[in-house]
């Protein structure tokens, strides 16, 4: 149990109340997402129709989708400039396609989105000549976003009308218990800007802890909550570098162990994939054992309306098993369908 | 998957196709399979390239593009990298922004620091406090300190930026922002590392440490990724070879991960707009044409030019090097 | 109870706190008649509170209650108290004032001494104040050394009533915080955190007190000399601005900071983390400004028109300042600013006499 004042911690976070769209959205698609848990994006769009809401993505040869090329440039391998026109064409193909508000399901893009926001802003003369290049190179028009959200920022948006068609809860099916959820910020969501653009502010952030409370659950706090996963860009993706990443997760680990937690939840990508799949090194290297699910937001919508745990939610690209949860919550599924043949 | 049609592709002899497309080949083979490149003419390597690339299946699910999988991070593509870029940086062609980094080059680093727009933002009266390096990961692990960089360049001092430039200690930064959020002054040290990064890097200064170095490595995987995939990352870059940490079970996805990304309803190596799909010729040349624009293709050429120098310094072929760099340290 | 006629009064003083007593004091020592007016149930302000007050641990509230009685004693002083001012007009002869319990007042000469607040340290979220029970700030800390406050005197976590024995106080709360929108030095929390480490440790000379700080401004006569006592007794000093603190399971808190002279990131727990937050303006200060047609400076207090020249006038004729009111100070100087305006206040009224 946290010696915690919930009604202090309530009214900090709700002194960050960020204007979420509540449609016309514009999906751009994540680099991570796509090569480790795919299935968390392609149920954005079930999501999306399910709520009846609007939305469009890029799929003609034309309009294709690029990646916002952050992960480039926050390895350095990728001058501001090229950012930028990148980014501005994403924001041209929404404007396109008819859409207010772009959508990244990628917390790096979103942070990116933010810092080309406020660059542009900011400096008048950068914004004429990423207009004109824009322009001279493929013809399209910078309108620079008045709003920017994050496809978690619309899941917490309309967390209840979501709950509506839940199957099921964050509840211990035998004990009735609500789930302790640990729920893991992306740093460049909530640490960039978190005035502006993040829901509930940096230190409280509220996307994913509103969908926890909102969806049963039981938030935890634990000490180093706020502490970067440690994915770190060219950290993770360098290989002599991967140690660094794995001390962070370690840490995390090592910290909200004593809190018993059922399971984490994110909304970063990143933070997904090393929160997931470092545990088992972990494991190996320091014997101790952790093995938490971890599961994107998408995932824990997608379990519980009850949709195939492997066909649809695709938990067998998960490292760290996600059955035993499956099984706590009472979510009944075919182990036959599983790729995994080991338990 | 069905194959009812096959486009067949006149390519040289298998042994050449083989060898061009092997990721990791062994000593011996390095060296031959440099000779084979450089044998080859620009228009007949990208030609190659791009036939290889075109190669399409027709199956039950759509079109699919068999080869991509085996030209993706292979010294034959950076190879064509390579040549395709190197028109595109012609010095009395260069870009409006190209143009601005290559006189940077020549200016200071306090010059860089006063008007890189980064750099400009990131820092404005830092009074070393020390809640950036309070919460930092990298501090916490590795020999990093965010506000003593802060601090050195605060001072303006061209002989300790330089020598800063050279070192690891840049280099460990995660890119995480936690620093932003808590500076009193609204400053920013990651953003400032930032800047930091990208001039050692204009001014040929990152490879004069080891995590400097892996840059080149980081302007094939990310860069290579960006320029045939449009994406910094391709669904089939983690290797579980290189990412036993990963552990067993995400071995076994690899292995299926065709059939799995499919079940899930994703496009691997498809046409489509979902996740792994292949991008269309269409957007491919217009981002390529606002990369050349925004400079990320000079930037390369400079990555490039510091490694060559380099790589024959060691006596290494670029491709030996490559395969240095990326598992040093 | 409200009047037809006007009551008359020389001088008006906004504020019954250290400030307002002691200018209605010294103006009656220079035979002016004052009415205080304070919106508070009570006279004493902020000191009567302070069991000790730095440099030389001598009794806020004995200070502050002596000031009371004789206050009360003198015929030329009235008081009225859970009174604010509602409007201001000017008048051939000075103001006509009304209240908010609807009295009218006519008056020569106003005198602002209406102080400061103390930074909401929910607002420096990373803290977890208000989350966090053992997470305090300074005048709480205060309030547990009184031996009259809610603790006895003893020092205890809020979360469970255990001794608290290591205790950490943070500096700059609130302050030198562009983020914040608090860029300015509070000037005195270093003297009073360092005031309260030396109690903690002199009562309990096992205890260990940290303190996280960026610079000591211990700037006044005989600080330095609290300072160097403090580090003698044992109170540790940390150079570093914590970024965070964290609960531990048992109630604990975690702090983070990194130790800039050895450059290296610290972590320490803790049973009590003391917040020494800075000030703010006074809560109705935009509110008094209007009312009063006076400004205020860019961090929110009220300025003399000239810092050298005239310090205590504002740029309307007959209206003053006082105290806190323009910047947090020592107790000592407040009292000095009593007499020194009291003085201004004096010439003024005498020049347009008549």
């Amino acid at each position: 149990m946290n010696p915690y004042h919930l009604a202090g911690r309530e009214s900090t976070w709700q002194k960050h109340i960020k204007d979420i769209p509540v449609d016309n959205y514009f999906l751009t698609l994540s680099c991570i997402l796509g090569s480790f848990y795919p299935a968390s994006e392609t149920m954005v769009p079930k999501v999306f129709d399910l709520l009846g809401l609007r939305w469009a993505t890029t799929h003609t040869s034309h309009n294709g989708w690029s990646c916002c090329t952050a992960i480039g440039y926050h390895g350095d391998i990728m001058p501001i400039e090229a950012t930028l026109l990148t980014v501005a064409r994403l924001w041209a193909l929404a404007q396109e396609a008819g859409m207010e508000v772009i959508t990244p399901t990628c917390v790096t893009s979103f942070g990116t989105y933010c810092e080309c926001q406020e660059l542009l802003e900011q400096e008048p003369e950068l914004r004429g000549r990423i207009a004109r290049l824009l322009k001279d190179t493929c013809g399209r028009k910078l309108v620079i976003p008045r709003r920017l959200a994050h496809v978690s920022d619309v899941y917490y948006q309309h967390r209840e009308r979501l709950a509506g068609h839940f199957q099921y809860r964050l509840i211990e099916a035998a004990t009735g218990r609500p789930l302790r959820v640990v729920d893991h910020i992306g740093c460049h969501y909530a640490k960039l800007f978190p005035q502006r653009h993040a829901v509930g502010g940096s230190e409280y952030c509220d996307v994913l802890a509103g969908m926890v409370r909102t969806w049963g659950g039981e938030n935890v706090d634990y000490p180093e909550r706020r502490h970067c996963c440690g994915m770190g860009f060219r950290q993770c993706m360098i290989p002599p570098n991967r140690g660094a990443t794995m001390a962070s997760v370690h840490k995390k680990l090592k910290s909200m162990a004593p809190f018993k937690p059922d399971l984490i939840v994110t909304n970063c990508p990143g933070c997904q994939v090393f929160m997931d799949k470092e545990q088992w090194a972990v494991h190996e290297m320091t014997g101790e054992k952790y093995f938490i699910p971890v599961i994107t937001y998408q995932e824990l919508a997608g379990i519980l309306l009850g949709w195939d745990p492997y066909e649809v939610v695709g938990i067998d690209f998960h490292t760290v098993p996600v059955e035993p949860l499956l099984d706590k919550i009472g979510i009944p599924y075919d182990r036959e369908k599983s790729w995994h043949r080991e338990p | 998957m069905r194959q009812t049609e096959h486009m067949s592709i006149e390519y040289g002899t298998q042994s050449l196709l083989d060898l061009i497309t092997r990721r990791n080949p062994d000593d011996a083979a390095w060296r031959d399979l440099r000779r084979r490149l450089d044998a080859m003419s620009d228009a007949e390597l990208t030609d190659l390239y791009y036939r290889l690339r075109d190669a399409c299946q027709v199956s039950e699910q759509g079109l699919v593009y068999p080869n991509i999988q085996n030209l993706h991070a292979t010294p034959f593509e950076r190879e064509k990298d390579r040549r395709e870029q190197r028109p595109l940086v012609e010095q009395d062609s260069l870009s409006e922004v190209a143009r601005w980094y290559r006189e940077a080059r020549d200016k200071s680093c306090v010059w860089w620091l006063e008007n890189h727009v980064i750099a400009r933002h990131a820092l404005s009266s830092c009074m070393n406090c020390g809640a950036c390096t309070a919460l930092c990961p990298a501090a916490e692990f590795n020999e990093f300190n965010p506000r003593a960089i802060m601090s050195l360049v605060q001072e303006k001092d061209e002989t300790a930026i330089v020598e800063l430039l050279k070192s690891d200690t840049i280099w460990f930064c995660h890119q995480c922002g936690s620093c932003k959020t808590k500076c009193p002054r609204q400053n920013s040290p990651f953003g400032m590392i930032s800047s930091l990064r990208q001039l050692s890097q204009l001014k040929g200064y990152h490879v004069q440490s080891i995590r400097g170095r892996q840059q080149y490595f980081a302007r094939h995987f990310w860069g290579g990724n960006l320029w045939n995939r449009a994406c910094t990352l391709y669904f089939r870059n983690p290797d579980p070879e290189r990412h036993k940490d990963f552990g067993p079970r995400f071995a076994a996805y690899f292995r299926a991960k065709e059939e799995y990304l499919r079940r899930i309803g994703a496009q691997p190596d498809m046409e489509g707009h979902l996740s792994g799909r292949k991008v269309a010729p269409e957007t491919l040349e217009e981002l390529r044409k606002l990369w050349t624009a925004g400079g990320a293709v000079y930037f390369w050429s400079l990555i490039e030019e510091a490694a060559a120098r380099q790589a024959a310094q060691a006596g290494m072929t670029i491709d030996e090097y490559h395969n240095h760099v990326m598992s040093e340290g | 109870m409200s009047q037809a006629a006007a009551e008359k009064h020389t001088v008006m003083v906004v504020g019954g706190g250290v400030t307002g007593l002691g200018i209605a004091l010294a103006l009656d020592g220079l035979g002016i008649e004052t009415l205080i007016l304070e919106k508070g149930p009570s006279l004493g302000g902020k000191v009567k509170d302070y069991d000790k007050i730095f440099p030389d641990f001598v009794s806020g509230r004995d200070i502050v209650n002596e000031l009371i009685a004789r206050v009360e004693r003198v015929p030329r002083i009235s008081c009225r108290t859970g009174t604010v001012m509602a409007g201001l007009k000017e008048t051939d002869t000075g103001y006509a004032v009304s209240t908010n319990d609807h009295q009218r007042l006519e008056v020569g000469a106003i005198v602002l001494a209406s102080g400061f607040e103390v930074f909401d340290a929910r607002l420096q979220e990373e803290y977890g104040y208000g989350i966090y029970p053992n997470v305090i700030n300074g005048p709480e800390l205060e309030s547990y050394l009184d031996p009259h406050g809610p603790t006895g005197g003893r020092l205890l976590r809020p979360f469970d009533g255990k001794p608290a024995r290591r205790v950490a106080i943070i500096f700059c709360v609130g302050s030198r915080s562009k983020r914040l929108g608090n860029p300015y030095c509070s000037r005195i929390c270093c003297s009073y955190s360092t005031k309260q480490a030396i109690e903690i440790m002199e009562r309990d000379p096992g205890a260990g007190v940290t303190c996280f700080y960026m610079d000591i401004r211990t700037y006044g006569r005989g600080f330095e000399e609290m300072y160097q006592y403090a580090q003698n007794l044992g109170v540790k000093y940390i150079r570093g601005r914590v970024s965070e603190c964290s609960v531990l399971p048992e109630g604990d808190i975690q702090v983070r900071a990194e130790n800039t002279l050895l450059g290296k990131p610290v972590q320490g727990v803790f049973d009590l983390v003391s917040l020494s937050v800075g000030m703010m303006p006074c809560a109705d200060a935009a509110c008094l400004a209007d009312l009063l047609g006076i400004e205020r400076g860019k961090d929110g207090f009220f300025s003399g028109v000239d810092q050298y020249r005239a310090p205590h006038d504002t740029r309307r004729e007959g209206i003053f300042l006082a105290g806190s009111v323009t910047g947090l100070k020592p107790i000592h100087d407040c009292l000095n600013e009593a007499l020194s305006v009291a003085g201004r206040v004096a010439a003024y009224l005498n020049n347009h006499a008549g």
